[in-house]
């Protein structure tokens, strides 16, 4: 949606211009490339499209690219003002024209966007495109595609735009015909003038929150994470796979030879003359208005002019001359290996051009060998050369060709990327090389091989520098605060899809010196600073959701905290040591109890592991004081995605049976963590809502919490079930209310108390008709299973008979099981169970980003498959599953509870001092 | 007047409309409350259940906008906007109030005079 994406970053465009000095000759046309960028585009997301599955996006930032193919027409001096335009002059006009138009016309995605001042000229050009362009065969192209629905129409847009770029100037010289392909020489220089509007610096930051689409990095982000930005993210993800093609489609049926681009080159060629000319002029107008520019009639073209309103009159003339054309393909991948340096880097940023949001180019620059050709000038000394490569290799790395992903990885580009990263200090080579890092990260084979090739490096240059957080902090100085810039959002993007690549990959980023430390430096940073909806928020949480996840079975020493006997945790224990808790809380035989258990009224006196040393490293994941920090962002955050990371990230934490997970179920209740989750129990977002439903049962491990949330919860939790035929307006998924009834069906366990405040909380109707009327196995399953257990309770049985209901009500319908007598109660089959929740949960959780469960196991909560069938949820990443519950042991010892003692208990734990009465002023 | 979580309640209810008064910043409706489900029903002065965690205005300032609007000590808060107010902890409610983007509150209160009022018209019918 919207936003944004544009990410343009072409950079590289600019610069590319210039240099060669190819004498007067004509022009270069820069082309840049585009596109994208300026559309809407937002490659963000727009992954979706097509099973919706996957949302992935790439980076379409590439886009930007503008190609700025610049038939460097340099003599051409004259613009049509008869000013005469200067070689270095002119091309800044044309960009700054381009520029400025797309700003305005876009309006709000644009804006920010530019950061890089090439990004800048795609902009204007878009925009120009955009509006006025209709005709244009792009849009064409995009309407095909589907794009049209995108609001934004980027596709179209952007090509538009790209196209524009070519206003440069022609030369009024003859052209070489064939020389047309060198590619310009033109000079960085331009690259700066254009970006006036756009601030470069500032842009990183802001640009992160209003278009964090732009960036490929969140459509991997998508892809994996789940999480990726909002809904935003996500749709723009299904536009990109469409367009990309649609545009491209153009070529398709030109022969290689023939021009690459359509439009642009067309016009770049054709126009020249008086595109030069007409650039000129803008750079005074700058940001004004779309310049005019003089096209040709091309669909785009025309568009453009109308914009501009003129039209100078040579542009007929010089489209039509044929000694133009553009560079084929393979001319332009063997350029990349020209002696001459500028050559290198113009074919570069001309590939990225070309192959923004084309997948077809994308896949011919692979198999034309291209790709290791690029990779190696990751190394070149000149800035200008690995920008270039760099750009490039980031667009060709984005979408759902991951035989693009698998050739960069193959002749070592992942290591070169990482070197890169050590040697450049250059923001935008960094924002490219985390952006490709990010799009890469995106397919599972190549999770490990980017852990074991940078994830130090990655967390050394990046992540530790920009959250602020210091290994020795200087005392003098305050802290940090995190810098949420766009090398950090692409990182933790990438770190983020890394996560979810099972135990090992886990276990790798726990064990990375400083990492979890850096992380939640930054999330408290973003907490204090009530910064909490933004994307790079979004990946850290879900990076430490899923460390978290099976951290009592993955840390090591975990052991050390397993033994329940030998350790104080009875409450999460199961049931059998419930009942010993429980004695002892009831029944008032304290002195038998253990002295640390939760259950323990004596919460406060609790022993944490004495510290001998300040906690650091992994360790952190696990401590009470996280715990503070999720509820702060459930509290504050308008990111679904990152309502459901925190939330997941207490699932995680409160799965269990190690000390560790007793001290957070009960740190939860302490912070009075229970009322905010119920309170998310009413979100509009499923995913969420599942989260902490999810996170509930986890938590109802605990005795205490359970009669809170029995209490306080069984109404949200039932307002979420469907009633009879119409589902809630809510309308939640099948996993929703799979995970809604399991967890509905923990806290009745052992628990007639609570499964009275189910009864009336009038849930029997909506139990009855699930189990008799939904088309969902699963759902008839839990909800039979929470019948069972609700007729199990003798003690029951008479107020359900007064309302009308009767044992025939309470028994499975299909399935032969005998009435609920607590056997009865399904074992825990996988179905049931929480655990099994994960696995299928998973898919549906983990919407956007994350992975299937299914097939990975417990482990792969992010995986990216997920998206596909969950394209519904935009989130991106997630695994969801993180959840893991242990089965419950059977209660046999149920009976031991003492029903009627029950302690009135209040959301807020009791163990609180009594509060005050309190009075608000409103 | 008592109720049982999660179960319906029936009650006489009179609809407030409190438009708030814009001092700089703040928002201010003019009145004060207590209870909520995290608070000691207990020591609720107006209600007549003692186990009642609703919200109670407990103060109105004088020729405040609540007062104005009709609002008065010891009603009981059923609903701000729509949103229940039966069982939400204090600092969920005086959050459902003081949004800083609604200019109006609409409230549903219930108060024991109204029930009286109510009764008696029942019974001269």
């Amino acid at each position: 949606m919207p936003a944004e994406v544009k990410q343009e970053q072409s950079p590289s465009n600019q610069t590319s211009l210039a240099m060669m000095q190819e004498p007067q000759e004509v022009v270069e046309e820069t082309v840049t490339i585009e596109e994208d960028p300026g559309t809407p585009t937002s490659h963000v997301s727009v992954v979706t499209s097509e099973d919706g599955t996957t949302r992935r996006t790439e980076t379409k930032v590439t886009k930007m690219v503008k190609t700025v193919t610049t038939r460097t027409v340099r003599q051409v001096p004259l613009g049509p003002d008869g000013l005469p335009v200067p070689e270095g002059s002119s091309p800044l006009g044309s960009y700054t024209d381009s520029i400025d138009r797309r700003y305005m016309k876009n309006g709000e995605r644009f804006i920010t966007p530019q950061a890089t001042s090439t990004l800048t000229r795609s902009y204007n050009n878009y925009s120009d495109s955009y509006n006025d362009t209709p005709d244009t065969q792009f849009r064409h192209y995009t309407l095909h595609d589907g794009y049209g629905d995108m609001p934004d129409n980027y596709g179209s847009l952007s090509r538009g735009v790209n196209y524009r770029p070519y206003r440069p100037y022609m030369p009024t010289g003859g052209y070489r015909p064939e020389n047309s392909y060198t590619l310009p020489i033109r000079k960085d220089d331009y690259g700066h003038v254009a970006q006036p509007q756009v601030p470069m610096g500032s842009s990183t930051v802001d640009l992160n929150r209003s278009q964090p689409e732009r960036f490929q990095p969140e459509p991997y982000g998508l892809e994996d994470d789940r999480r990726s930005l909002g809904p935003e993210d996500e749709e723009p993800y299904d536009l990109e796979p469409d367009y990309s093609t649609a545009n491209r489609r153009t070529l398709p049926g030109r022969t290689i030879r023939e021009p690459l681009r359509n439009g642009p080159r067309v016009r770049g060629y054709e126009d020249p003359i008086e595109a030069e000319l007409i650039d000129e002029r803008h750079p005074y107008i700058h940001g004004m208005y779309p310049a005019p520019l003089a096209q040709p009639e091309r669909g785009s073209m025309a568009s453009l002019d109308r914009m501009g309103g003129r039209r100078s009159p040579s542009i007929d003339s010089i489209r039509k001359d044929p000694r133009w054309r553009d560079p084929d393909l393979p001319e332009v991948i063997a350029m990349l290996g020209h002696p001459i340096d500028p050559v290198k880097s113009n074919a570069a940023a001309y590939l990225q051009h070309l192959c923004y949001e084309n997948d077809k180019i994308k896949k011919d620059v692979r198999q034309l060998k291209g790709i290791p050709v690029l990779v190696s000038l990751l190394d070149h000394p000149k800035a200008e050369v690995h920008r270039k490569a760099c750009g490039a290799l980031r667009n060709i790395s984005y979408g759902k060709d991951h035989d693009n992903k698998v050739a960069i990885k193959s002749c070592d580009g992942i290591p070169a990327l990482i070197r890169l990263l050590r040697k450049t200090n250059d923001m935008e080579v960094r924002e490219l090389i985390t952006g490709t890092l990010w799009n890469l990260s995106s397919y599972e084979p190549l999770k490990m091989v980017i852990i074991n090739h940078g994830l130090q490096t990655m967390t050394n240059e990046v992540i530790i520098p920009h959250s602020g957080w210091e290994h020795e902090p200087n005392e003098d100085s305050k802290p940090r605060d995190a810098e949420w810039t766009t090398v950090f959002k692409n990182t933790s993007g990438c770190l983020r899809n890394v996560s979810s690549d099972g135990a090992e990959a886990r276990r790798r980023l726990r064990e990375c010196e400083g990492l979890v430390d850096a992380l939640l430096h930054a999330l408290q940073s973003a907490v204090g600073k009530k910064d909490m909806d933004n994307k790079s928020v979004e990946n850290c949480v879900c990076i430490m959701r899923n460390l978290s996840y099976h951290v009592h079975k993955e840390v090591p020493g975990a052991e050390k905290f397993q033994d329940p006997s030998a350790l104080q945790a009875p409450g999460s224990a199961g049931t059998q040591r419930k009942k010993k808790d429980d004695a002892g809380c009831f029944g008032g035989k304290k002195a038998k109890g253990r002295k640390n258990g939760e259950h323990d009224k004596n919460y406060d006196t609790l022993d944490l592991p004495k510290r001998t040393e300040p906690t650091k490293g992994f360790e952190l994941l696990y401590q009470p004081e996280v715990v503070r920090l999720y509820l702060s962002l459930l509290t504050e955050s308008q990111n679904y995605n990152t309502l459901e990371a925190a939330a997941g990230a207490l699932q995680n934490l409160s799965a269990g049976q190690w000390t560790w997970s007793n001290y957070i179920r009960a740190t939860v209740r302490k912070e009075k963590g229970l009322p905010i989750l119920v309170e998310l129990l009413r979100s509009d977002s499923d995913k969420v809502v599942r989260a902490v439903a999810i996170a509930l049962r986890n938590l109802s491990i605990d005795r205490r919490n359970k009669d809170l949330i029995g209490s306080y919860a069984m109404r949200d939790l039932v307002s979420n079930l469907p009633s009879g035929q119409q589902r809630p307006a809510k309308n939640l998924e099948e996993d929703t209310v799979v995970a809604i009834l399991n967890t509905i069906h923990e806290i009745i366990t052992d628990s007639s108390e609570n499964a009275r405040s189910l009864i009336t909380a009038q849930a029997i109707d909506k139990l009855v008709a699930i189990n008799r009327t939904s088309q969902s196995a699963r759902e008839t399953k839990a909800a039979s299973h929470v019948l069972q257990t609700v007729w199990s309770y003798k003690e029951l049985r008479n107020a359900l008979t007064k309302d009308g209901w009767n044992k025939t009500h309470f028994q499975p319908i299909a399935a032969g099981t005998p009435k609920g007598s607590k056997s009865c109660k399904p074992g825990y089959d996988d179905t049931t169970l929480p655990l099994m929740e994960k696995s299928q949960g998973h898919r549906g959780c983990s919407g956007g980003d994350m992975i299937p469960m299914d097939e990975l196991g417990p482990d792969g909560y992010s995986t990216i498959d997920q998206r596909d069938k969950d394209s519904k949820y935009k989130s991106s990443d997630i695994s969801s599953d993180l959840q893991e519950r242990e089965p419950l042991k059977n209660d046999t010892n149920r009976k031991h509870y003492i029903r009627s003692n029950r302690p009135t208990v209040s959301l807020v734990d009791a163990c609180d001092v009594k509060p005050q009465p309190v009075d608000s002023w409103v | 007047m008592s109720f049982i979580p999660g179960q319906p309640v029936t009650a006489v209810v009179q609809r407030i409309e409190i438009l708030k008064l814009r001092d700089g910043d703040n928002l201010i409706l003019g009145f004060s409350i207590g209870g909520g489900i995290d608070q000691d029903p207990s020591q609720n002065p107006f209600s007549e259940d003692k186990a009642d965690k609703g919200i109670y205005v407990t103060r109105v300032s004088e020729g405040g906008p609540a007062e104005v609007a009709g609002l008065r000590v010891g009603d009981k808060i059923m609903q701000v906007n729509g949103w229940d107010m039966t069982m939400v902890t204090h600092d969920q409610a005086r959050k459902r109030l003081t949004k800083k983007k609604e200019d109006v509150v609409r409230l549903l209160i219930s108060r024991k005079s109204l029930e009286e009022v109510v009764r008696q018209s029942m019974m001269q019918r």
